[in-house]
């Protein structure tokens, strides 16, 4: 862990983040594979390591994923944090812990409220379902706003992020959630297959819709810049 | 502007549910087969009235057991062995020459194998056509009575599977035989009490191969020895439940085609080990047959070849060849690799219960339409010819033959001409008359010279006589054919013209209702913005829902399903509602609700996977308290009447709110004086008030029920009084939404029982919160002139999901099981049929329905100018009904001869058409109402 985190601020520093919340499209894009290849070492870990996967023990892998993934996003987007000089790392820290947690509790009323199974046997698999959706919605923006309700509100809410740091928070983050939405529909089928069981189907599609958000702010991101190049032109 | 839209509002909703009710009898007179069940039984005295001879002619002289007494037919045969394999396919018995190629479950049941191709062979292999829907229940249906069970026997009782037509086996018991029974415990719930001995075993559990096998196994062998029994039936459920598991081409399956061959092998060599003269089986039949085939992956319940064709085994323990005439012969024979001639012949499942009332000589079932069959008549047949030596054997089976048939054809036709004219839906006249000549054909023959032949037998033997009783036997066996075909045509086909043409008019009365909204929403306002996000979503979410009835699965969970898209819906909406900074905090009490009822509907679910056969119960939800503890009991009794306690004061405020006058007041009162009483009733009920004796006092408990059902009816009474002679001066139709909901509520939530008041709470609450948020996405958009012009269909999607989901919260599901019967006594306890089918109405749909199109116009706040957007969103709740109840039938066609057909797409079919047309009814009336 402490080699990855070592290899996190290599990295980081090469992208080089230019002052003040802005991000060229390759930091984006290099950001985004730090983080798809956390989440595959995730996956290798559960796979190799612990000999589970997300059908044999969703919960232990579950558990893996975001907890390798967690102090990943929070080191990455620290660096992209807003006003870096009136917060400190620590407090960027503890503040990412506490989005966290209620970024967990949200989802998890969420899926509830959906339909997600509630039980005892369902409990562990739960929460650590919504610790990982929380780490793909909540953290990077806990981490970056902090807690400016009006930051929050104008990129969530009302989806009207400027520039590309917001954009990289609000595309994925949106991508999850949708696609966890679609990731339950299987659940009902009667293919008696084992990862139509809460939550392992939810998760990939989480995955999937997380993967597919971050290809589409980077498109985005390229497509806004040219417009705006041919503005200025 | 005003007066002629409400003159033509009122009609639009009447002519749509015109439009609904042709479309659907359209549809259900090609789909829902129906079939009448008629009450009559055969009786040995009615062989008096055919035409035949009776069994006990003086011109047979030798009888081996003269002194005892017949029936219609001469008995042939002593017991019966009979073997039921669940869904045995035809390859798994029949030699594998038989088909293109050998696979590895062929040629398992080598015992049966090399019976029915020895030299001494008193055995037959028979390819045996079962009709769908090949079910077990349906197809056990279908071998006892001889007839063709369809999904709508008219005159079942519903819920309890008991066969109240008469049956083979049925006949078996009044004619004194005894029946023991082993294994599946379907039989024991199609004849509860026909069986002097049962060892049922649970046929529940698919993924259990053994319980039921080893329990047949461990009775069979012993009560084989026995000789206190005349029938015996075994059935063995392991290889369709392998089949259902790990499908056909598997090792268990294999092992149980295995098992099965080391089991019959011990059968046989008992039977025959008994089989001397004076022994248990000296004239013992034994028969092993599948009820229904399957398909490789282990599925039944269609039409497919794979699935009715199934197989069928029969021996006699006396040994003898008994050869059928070529002409009746059905059988096919292949070479097997010795170059050994094996055949097969084959046999309907139809014709299983004559054939073997035929060989027990007992009356055949009154509605059996098959005939005996030929060559497993003469295997058992026998006896006849024991000790006639100076006639050819084929000749006097021939003899036989032909009465029996006389008997059979006489029988066939009587129940066709009882059924027609007894039924709800007879056969034409012209299929009538054309069978009618055929019978007459074949019994004028019959009068006019068999009859003669066969009574006066003496020694004449020429070949004249040998083909007319050809003759006789082909003109019988024509007439069968016919009957079978008409049979056929009338229960088991589905008519497709008649479904696709339902299915248009239904199609084209969606787009019709479609234009009526948009027609209105242009003309008065002249707003017209293209497609607005709003309307697109409610396309989307409507569209997933009538999508998602393709699959049996979310049929299913459709209350889950409804769940989830109404939570998408408060999501979507609680987005919205942060986004403007209003009415955070009722987006968060409808999710709130919206889980509550999620918990509601998975409670329902487990109910339901109860008793349901495709689902599994899986509880997903367990509550750490056990069932029993103290305070959890409390909760229980108590809750219901704080919910009752919190409808009055929220009816209170109500009143007090509108500033209502006159008899609308009035009205509202008397509901508030109703749910008293339902409080009243409920405490009285448990036992933690103390009220016990209140129900001794008032003079029982159905005292407070007829109560309220007279509040409610003078209520109703009321309202409808004062809206024919004050219409038109009240134009706020606020306190009339109350007077008139509240007066519906009341019934409504006593017949649902004590959970009935928490779930109205639920409703009310979430109701309250859709209202609260109408229009959220677009309040401060377009602040201007036309605020609450444009209808909101997202809230009207909202108010439907959400009375879909209270439909299934309510502990209700699609079939028949699963309505609560109990509710149809409240307050009555005789049974009379309109009374109670109106108060079990009242209960199914009482909050999906009933409440939530009376609820409606809540949905807007009172403004009393809003008439129009009334009647739209009275026509956008009809399209939204109509549309699932579409698509349901989309599916039905689609899946007409799908496994599940009858177990699960034809009851959502009738719950969801009964559904729409109460719905446009209740538009009607609403509409008339408030319009």
């Amino acid at each position: 862990m402490k080699e990855a985190k070592k290899k996190k601020k290599k990295s980081e520093t090469s992208i080089g983040v230019s002052r003040n919340g802005s991000i060229s499209t390759v930091g984006v894009l290099s950001v985004y594979l730090i983080n798809g290849l956390f989440l595959a070492v995730g996956f290798w870990v559960a796979r190799n390591r612990f000999l589970v996967d997300l059908v044999s023990d969703p919960s232990l892998t579950l558990f893996l994923l975001w907890s390798i993934e967690f102090p990943v996003v929070v080191i990455i987007y620290s660096f992209l944090r807003k006003d870096p000089e009136k917060c400190s790392c620590s407090k960027a820290v503890g503040r990412s812990i506490l989005g966290l947690i209620s970024g967990a509790f949200m989802n998890a009323l969420g899926a509830i409220a959906l339909g997600a199974p509630i039980g005892a046997q369902y409990l562990p698999k739960t929460i650590h379902w919504s610790l990982l959706m929380s780490v793909f919605t909540f953290v990077p923006a806990t981490v970056v706003f902090g807690a400016s309700l009006t930051d929050w509100h104008r990129v969530f809410a009302s989806m009207k992020p400027s520039g590309n740091i917001e954009h990289m928070i609000l595309v994925p983050a949106y991508g999850a959630i949708i696609g966890g939405w679609f990731g339950a529909w299987p659940m009902p089928l009667d293919w008696e297959r084992p990862w139509q069981e809460w939550p392992i189907c939810v998760c990939y599609g989480a995955i999937g819709g997380y993967i597919v958000g971050q290809i589409v702010s980077l498109c985005l991101m390229l497509f806004l810049r040219k417009h705006k190049s041919l503005k200025v032109a | 502007m005003e007066t002629h839209p409400k003159r033509i509002n009122r009609w639009i909703p009447l002519a749509f549910l015109l439009i609904h009710s042709v479309a659907i009898l359209i549809f259900t007179r090609g789909f829902l087969l129906t079939r009448t069940e008629l009450p009559f039984h055969s009786t040995c005295s009615d062989a008096s009235l055919s035409p035949c001879l009776s069994p006990n002619p003086p011109i047979h002289h030798s009888y081996s057991n003269q002194n005892q007494p017949k029936c219609w037919t001469k008995p042939v045969v002593d017991r019966v062995v009979i073997i039921v394999l669940d869904a045995l396919r035809i390859d798994f018995l029949a030699p594998s020459a038989f088909f293109p190629e050998a696979k590895p479950w062929m040629d398992k049941l080598t015992v049966l194998q090399n019976l029915a191709f020895g030299n001494e062979s008193s055995a037959k292999i028979f390819k045996a056509f079962a009709d769908p829907p090949t079910t077990s229940l349906q197809r056990l249906k279908g071998l006892t009575t001889g007839g063709l069970p369809t999904f709508v026997d008219v005159g079942n009782s519903f819920g309890a599977p008991a066969i109240v037509e008469d049956n083979f086996i049925n006949q078996l018991v009044l004619n004194g035989k005894r029946l023991v029974m082993m294994g599946d415990d379907t039989w024991t719930q199609l004849f509860p009490n026909q069986f002097h001995k049962s060892y049922p075993f649970p046929s529940f559990n698919v993924k259990d191969l053994d319980t039921v096998d080893n329990g047949c196994i461990e009775h069979l062998f012993p009560t084989l020895y026995k000789d206190d029994w005349d029938v015996l039936i075994a059935h063995f459920l392991g290889v369709d439940h392998a089949g259902h598991i790990f499908g056909v081409d598997s090792m268990p399956m294999i092992n149980k085609l295995e098992q099965y061959n080391t089991v019959l092998e011990r059968v046989v060599d008992i039977l025959e080990s008994q089989a001397g003269p004076g022994g248990v089986h000296e004239n013992t039949m034994l028969i092993v047959m599948g009820d229904h085939g399957q398909t490789l992956n282990g599925d039944h319940g269609g039409g497919t070849a794979e699935e009715v064709e199934t197989t069928m085994f029969a021996m006699s323990t006396k040994k003898h060849t008994t050869s059928v005439p070529p002409e009746f012969d059905t059988s096919s024979c292949k070479q097997d690799p010795d170059g050994k001639q094996m055949c097969i012949s084959s046999i309907e499942q139809l014709d299983f219960a004559a054939t073997l009332s035929a060989l027990l000589g007992i009356s055949f079932p009154f509605g059996s339409i098959g005939h005996v069959n030929p060559e497993l008549y003469a295997l058992g047949s026998s006896s006849l010819n024991l000790d006639n030596t100076k006639q050819p054997a084929v000749k006097e089976w021939m003899k036989s033959y032909v009465n029996v048939l006389c008997v059979n054809a006489w029988q066939v036709k009587r129940y066709i001409d009882v059924y027609s004219n007894s039924s709800v839906v007879g056969f034409s006249s012209d299929d009538m008359s054309r069978i009618s000549n055929l019978y007459s054909a074949a019994e004028h023959n019959w009068s006019n010279s068999v009859k003669h032949i066969l009574m006066y037998n003496d020694g004449n033997e020429d070949s004249t006589n040998t083909s007319a009783l050809k003759a006789q036997i082909a003109a019988y066996l024509k007439f069968f054919s016919s009957v079978a075909e008409l049979a056929r045509s009338k229960w088991t086909e589905f008519n497709l013209s008649l479904m696709i043409t339902g299915f248009g008019i239904l199609v084209i009365s969606l787009i019709l209702q479609s234009l009526a909204i948009v027609h209105g929403d242009n003309k008065p306002y002249g707003v017209s913005s293209g497609l607005s996000t709003g309307a697109a979503f409610t396309l989307f979410i409507v569209l997933i829902r009538a999508c998602s009835f393709l699959s049996n699965s979310y049929i299913l969970e459709e209350g889950k399903v409804a769940n989830f898209l109404l939570a998408t819906t408060g999501l979507i909406k609680l987005r919205y509602s942060v986004m403007r900074k209003t009415m955070r905090k009722e987006a968060f009490v409808f999710l709130a609700m919206v889980s509550v009822l999620r918990v509601s509907i998975d409670i329902g679910l487990t109910k339901q996977a109860a008793t349901s056969q495709f689902m599994s119960s899986s509880p997903t939800w367990m509550l750490g308290l056990a069932p029993d503890h103290p305070a959890l009991t409390y909760a229980i009794e108590i809750a219901p009447i704080l919910s009752v306690a919190a409808l009055i004061c929220v009816l209170y405020v109500a009143i007090a709110r509108t500033h209502s006058e006159g008899i609308w007041k009035y009205v509202t009162v008397g509901s508030m004086l109703s749910y008293f009483l339902i409080a009243l009733l409920w405490a009285s009920e448990s036992k933690i008030f103390g009220f016990d004796g209140l129900l001794q006092v008032i003079g029982g408990r159905n005292i407070i029920p007829q109560t309220v059902y007279v509040i409610g009816l003078v209520q109703l009474f009321l309202l409808a009084s004062a809206h024919m002679f004050c219409s038109g001066k009240d134009k706020n139709w606020g306190s009339r939404t109350v007077a008139l909901v509240s007066a519906c509520s009341s019934p409504v939530i006593l017949l649902s029982g004590k959970q009935g008041s928490m779930l109205a709470l639920a409703y009310l609450l979430a109701g309250y919160c859709i209202m609260r948020l109408e229009g959220v996405e677009r309040r401060t958009k377009s602040d201007g002139q036309n605020k609450f012009s444009k209808l909101d269909s997202v809230c009207v999607v909202q108010w439907s999901l959400l009375s879909v989901c209270m439909f299934f919260a309510s502990g209700h599901w699609c079939a028949f099981d699963g309505l609560r019967y109990g509710a149809a006594f409240v307050g009555f306890d005789e049974f009379v049929l309109i009374r109670q089918a109106i108060l079990l109405t009242i209960e199914t749909f009482g909050f999906s329905i009933i409440l939530s199109v009376f609820g409606l116009p809540l949905l807007i706040p009172s403004h009393g100018e809003k008439r129009h957007q009334l009647f739209q969103m009275y026509m956008l709740y009809g399209v939204i009904s109509a549309t699932t109840v579409t698509a349901t039938i989309l599916c039905v066609t689609i899946h007409r001869r799908h496994l599940m057909v009858w177990g699960l797409f034809a009851p959502k079919f009738v719950f969801d058409v009964v559904g729409l047309i109460l719905t446009d009814v209740l538009i009607c009336l609403a509409s008339a109402f408030y319009l």
